[in-house]
């Protein structure tokens, strides 16, 4: 705690903590409040004497209603949620394996290969998705889940790789040769020993990867058609954005929802994350 | 998501009958990058090499146009827009960078003390960070909206401000408003990553100093930040990467509007390829960002080595 | 939960006969069934309707029936009408894709090469519906082909509050520019500016600045297409107008507002005035209650249409016009057609044009004497819409050289500098350089 006078701890770690946390939440707030505010209080203009930004009088839950009902946003929670899940299940299986090779394994080229997948990370998508699309149709994955599930990866991996190469040097090379010492085999030593060490570096970088997936707009506009295929970002825009009308209130219902469960999830993992990173990046 | 991880595990626990060959680590490593090289080749290194010989070509959508040589790069260096997005891009990044950075760590600061609720408040600073950026986008567009602006209303409420603020309206403005979105989005991931950082470091360092007599600034400035330089470094390279290919939140607040002032490369990039079917020439505009990208990249890199070793 | 299980299994499915036989082959052989033996299917990409009913009319009993007709599946996908040119250009790259995509004003001349000639079906309809306008006939055809099947022109007119203009003295709209930034000027100071976007907007940026250069007597190009005459005296004049009429008259937060902001703003009583398709007057329409005047009357009564104003060099228009390209890379063109065909076919297109209520005017003379235009005076102007438009890149054809210009907003970015401060000579000869880049 900060030393010293009472005024001090205001000063220095209420009022700053307050504002942060106003200023980074206001918007959601901002969701929440059009998510259950009537159609005809939105259109009150800043300046008029009706205007009541911070609350409603007349709550109403019609917004949600429209969008389970009308739309088909549990389909798109459904799909974001699987694709995001299995893509970052197979990116971190690749980085953790990657990252093992890179960071403690001799062999030609190491340096060398480490950077050519990171660069990889550096190509940018509106490059990427035009090809990628040629590449989709040869492999007949249009239209289907799979058709994120391997492209992302291809943001994700990179990214894993880099950071579960930081965690794994950090682990002390000593574990590793007791187990050899002991008859491990070097995969036995890796999946017995090192890998069990890393896990809060894994699951740091499965959030991240998670992350990224469940944000991700322009594959998924690209690669799939069909409706009841479609992610929440993509649905939410092609379903709420008609011409030059915003549906304001099922659009901001939609991004609230579609991002509470996942907070919850990671208010459940946010303490062992943060452990993770800082094993990422001791080395 | 159960059933696949038990799979994985089953996987990785079947008795492998090449175990001999593992025990070389050229074959273990071969073997452990041999998935990560698959996809990445398939999904990456055919595409991109697809992208640079579409950058040398002049083809159109749906039309072929033959191999051009440079000519596209020579046309957009020659192009007041793309200087203009050039410009816009590494102001873009570095600004909120800077603020990205400053703001996340003094957030850690703050995260890094023990108080009553601090998990929540850990877990509800991360939300800008998670919601889908083109809807929390949305959101912030409704929220600078000309008419509607609530910022607009508390300004003036709290009597700092006599007209409205034109913030899409304005060129300068307009900048100023999408590197606020960009910050708020990324404070969060700075200030967790930081916030882990600080947590590797011992507590009795800090008591130490105290004890000798160090005012909090030069116990920070000496000791901690020091030993966070390598998590920051990380971190702001991951970011600078992220921000400098950022499309999404430009391409909803303002389409690179008034007037071409907020272009990006990568909005750029998709308005000459895809608004206008000029394929060759976005892949050169997008591409043009690739060495870019690269120098920072490997300057940072070169710069997280020497801490490292240090 | 019923999705979920049934999609779960699905997905697992997929996984475990991806470990079995080892990847893609097995993806590859079973997308890959014998084509003879499915029903022909067609998918059909379009924006989503800014009339939900007519998606829903679509959705729920015409595809039903067509289906049920020509004894084909459809699968009607609807996006976002600025998310469609991602979709297009992905499509065509990959040999793949929707069959039938929604084109908007002359981009069917971007994606010429990659489409199928529906000169047959577009004259055909011609001549059964009393003639398609001109203004179709020149931006979904380059004079050798049909590039797209006309479907809709999204009329814009300007959108007014009446009690507001009578407040001024204004009680009929203003027919020339000058006169129309007198009342501006006069709303204005009442606290009810015009309101109008420059922004980087498909709809309603372009569609009041093309007209607005025209009608000064200003244009893009001669009519071989090349030379690029944009550094007129007319224009200069226009633009010098532009800059005090937007000082006098509007609301100067409109400059990088999209198309959906100028609604907002009018039906939130801030502007008098707007160019828009009749989208806020049918908004006004469907929830009566909740717009509502300062006089405690419904907005939708207060609320009147009419054509941009005159200039020196006449009154234009220009509307946002939907076409439906065929593509190339299709293995279902027939059942395309057949579909296209169906659905133009008078009785057909005659249910959705009504459940439109106006918002879209067919491409066609004969449907300006449907009784749905005289069901609503306030929707009347828009009857003309495919009459009076006209195409961008004029004097010259609107070819993908014009396209290329518009998808740039070269006009409507030349008119937001001089709005900004930028002296008129210098913000055309911004245009004129960017323009001859263009035009080569």
């Amino acid at each position: 705690m900060i030393e010293g006078a009472p005024w001090r701890r205001w000063v220095f770690f209420y009022i700053p903590l307050t504002l942060f946390v106003f200023v980074l939440l206001f918007p959601f707030y901002w969701m929440l409040i059009t998510t259950f505010r009537p159609d005809g209080e939105l259109y009150q203009p800043w300046n008029s004497p009706r205007y009541q930004p911070f609350w409603t009088s007349n709550p109403t839950l019609e917004h949600i209603k429209y969008l389970f009902n009308e739309t088909l946003f549990a389909d798109w929670l459904w799909n974001t949620m699987f694709i995001a899940a299995i893509s970052t299940v197979i990116s971190l299986f690749c980085g953790v394996l990657a990252g093992y090779a890179l960071s403690r394994l001799n062999f030609p080229f190491a340096g060398s290969l480490g950077t050519g997948i990171f660069v990889t990370y550096l190509v940018p998508q509106t490059l990427l998705f035009i090809p990628l699309a040629e590449i989709i149709r040869n492999f007949k994955l249009g239209d289907t889940p799979w058709s994120l599930i391997l492209t992302y990866p291809t943001f994700l991996i990179p990214f894993c790789t880099w950071l579960m190469m930081g965690y794994f040097k950090a682990v002390p090379r000593e574990l590793e040769e007791c187990a050899r010492i002991d008859g491990a085999s070097r995969v036995q030593a890796m999946l017995y020993i090192i890998i069990p060490v890393a896990i809060p570096g894994i699951l740091s970088a499965g959030i991240f990867a998670f992350t990224l997936s469940w944000n991700e707009f322009i594959y998924a506009l690209v690669f799939l058609s069909s409706p009841g295929e479609k992610t929440v970002p993509v649905g939410v825009t092609s379903e709420l954005i008609r011409g030059d009308v915003f549906f304001w209130g099922p659009l901001m219902a939609g991004a609230l929802l579609g991002s509470i469960p996942v907070a919850m999830v990671y208010s459940f993992f946010v303490e062992h994350y943060v452990s993770g990173l800082t094993g990422s990046v001791k080395g | 998501m159960a059933t696949i991880a038990i799979a994985v595990d089953d996987r990785q626990k079947r008795p492998r009958p090449r175990t001999r060959v593992l025990e070389d680590e050229r074959w273990l490593a071969f073997a452990l990058l041999l998935p990560t090289a698959v996809l990445l080749g398939l999904f990456i290194a055919y595409p991109f090499v697809k992208g640079v010989l579409l950058s040398l070509s002049a083809d159109r959508v749906g039309v072929s146009g033959g191999f051009v040589g440079l000519a596209n790069f020579d046309k957009i260096w020659n192009d007041s827009i793309f200087r203009t997005a050039v410009w816009n891009t590494f102001w873009y990044t570095g600004v909120t960078t800077v603020f990205k950075l400053f703001l996340g760590l003094w957030l850690a600061l703050l995260l890094n003390r023990h108080f009553k609720g601090k998990a929540y408040i850990r877990a509800a600073i991360l939300l800008p960070f998670i919601i889908p950026t083109v809807l929390s986008t949305f959101a912030w567009k409704w929220m600078f909206d000309p008419t509607f602006s609530v910022i607009n209303w508390a300004l003036f409420k709290l009597g700092l401000i006599t007209g409205r603020i034109n913030w899409l309206g304005d060129p300068d403005l307009a900048m100023t408003s999408i590197i606020i979105v960009n910050i708020w989005r990324g404070v969060p991931f700075f200030a967790i990553s930081l916030l882990a950082g600080l947590q590797t470091i011992s507590p009795e360092l800090q008591e130490a100093a105290a004890i000798d007599g160090a005012k909090p600034w030069k116990r920070f400035w000496y000791v901690t930040w020091p030993l966070l330089l390598p998590v920051t470094m990380v971190v702001v390279l991951f970011s600078v990467i992220q921000t400098f290919a950022d499309f999404q939140l430009v391409y909803v607040m303002t389409g690179g509007g008034p007037a071409n002032a907020t272009h990006l490369f990568a909005t750029y990039a998709y308005q000459i390829g895809i608004g206008t079917g000029l394929l060759s020439e976005g892949a050169a505009i997008s591409l043009a960002m690739f060495p870019f990208l690269l120098l920072i990249v490997i300057v940072q890199l070169l710069y997280i080595r020497r801490v490292e070793t240090r | 939960m019923r999705v979920t299980r049934r999609k779960f299994l699905r997905a697992t499915g997929a996984g475990t006969a991806l470990a079995k036989t080892g990847g893609m082959a097995a993806i590859l052989a079973s997308g890959q069934a014998p084509a003879y033996a499915q029903t022909q299917q067609v998918h059909w990409l379009k924006w989503n309707d800014f009339v939900p009913a007519s998606d829903v009319l679509l959705r729920k009993e015409m595809l039903p029936a067509a289906e049920k007709e020509l004894g084909m599946k459809i699968n009607l996908e609807t996006v976002n009408g600025n998310d469609l040119q991602p979709r297009v250009t992905a499509a065509i790259q990959a040999g793949a894709g929707p069959d039938l995509i929604m084109a908007f004003n002359n981009q069917t001349y971007l994606y010429a090469d990659s489409v199928v000639d529906m000169t047959e079906l577009a004259e055909d309809l011609s001549s059964k519906e009393g003639g398609l306008y001109k203004y179709a006939r020149s931006i979904c055809s380059n004079g050798k082909m049909f590039m797209g099947m006309p479907w809709a022109v999204i009329g814009a007119m300007i959108a007014y509050r009446k009690s507001w203009l009578d407040e001024v003295g204004a009680t009929t709209f203003p027919d020339t520019w000058e006169a129309y930034r007198d009342v501006g000027k006069k709303l204005k100071a009442k606290g009810h500016p015009l309101g109008q976007t420059l922004g980087h907007t498909f709809g309603d940026a372009p569609t009041f600045t093309y007209p607005y250069l025209w009608s000064w007597g200003g244009k893009e190009v001669e009519a071989d297409g090349k030379t690029v005459v944009i550094n007129s005296k007319e224009t200069i004049e226009s633009v010098k107008f532009m800059a005090g009429f937007w000082k006098d008259a509007y609301d100067e937060g409109g400059l990088a507002w999209d198309d959906t902001n100028n609604n907002r703003a009018f039906l939130s009583q801030t502007i008098a005035a707007t160019l828009n398709g009749a989208s806020i007057y049918i908004e006004s329409l469907r929830k009566p209650d909740q717009y509502i005047t300062e006089k405690g009357t419904q907005m939708n009564k207060d609320i009147q249409h009419a054509p941009l104003p005159k200039g020196p060099a006449g009154q234009f228009g220009f509307h946002l016009l939907q076409s439906h390209m065929l593509m190339k890379y299709s293995k279902n063109q027939a059942a395309a057609k057949q579909l296209l065909k169906w659905i133009h076919t008078t009785s057909n297109y005659e249910k959705w044009f009504i459940s439109q209520k106006g918002f879209a005017t067919p491409c066609t003379a004969d449907w300006e004497k449907h009784k749905v235009w005289n069901e609503d005076p306030v929707m009347t102007p828009y009857k003309v819409a495919g009459r009076l438009g006209q195409a961008p890149g004029f004097a010259g054809p609107p070819n993908a050289k014009a396209a290329e210009a518009l998808s740039k907003y070269i006009i409507t970015d030349m008119y937001a500098k001089a709005v900004q401060g930028t002296p008129a000579e210098e913000a055309v000869k911004w245009a004129e350089g960017e323009l001859k880049k263009v035009f080569i």
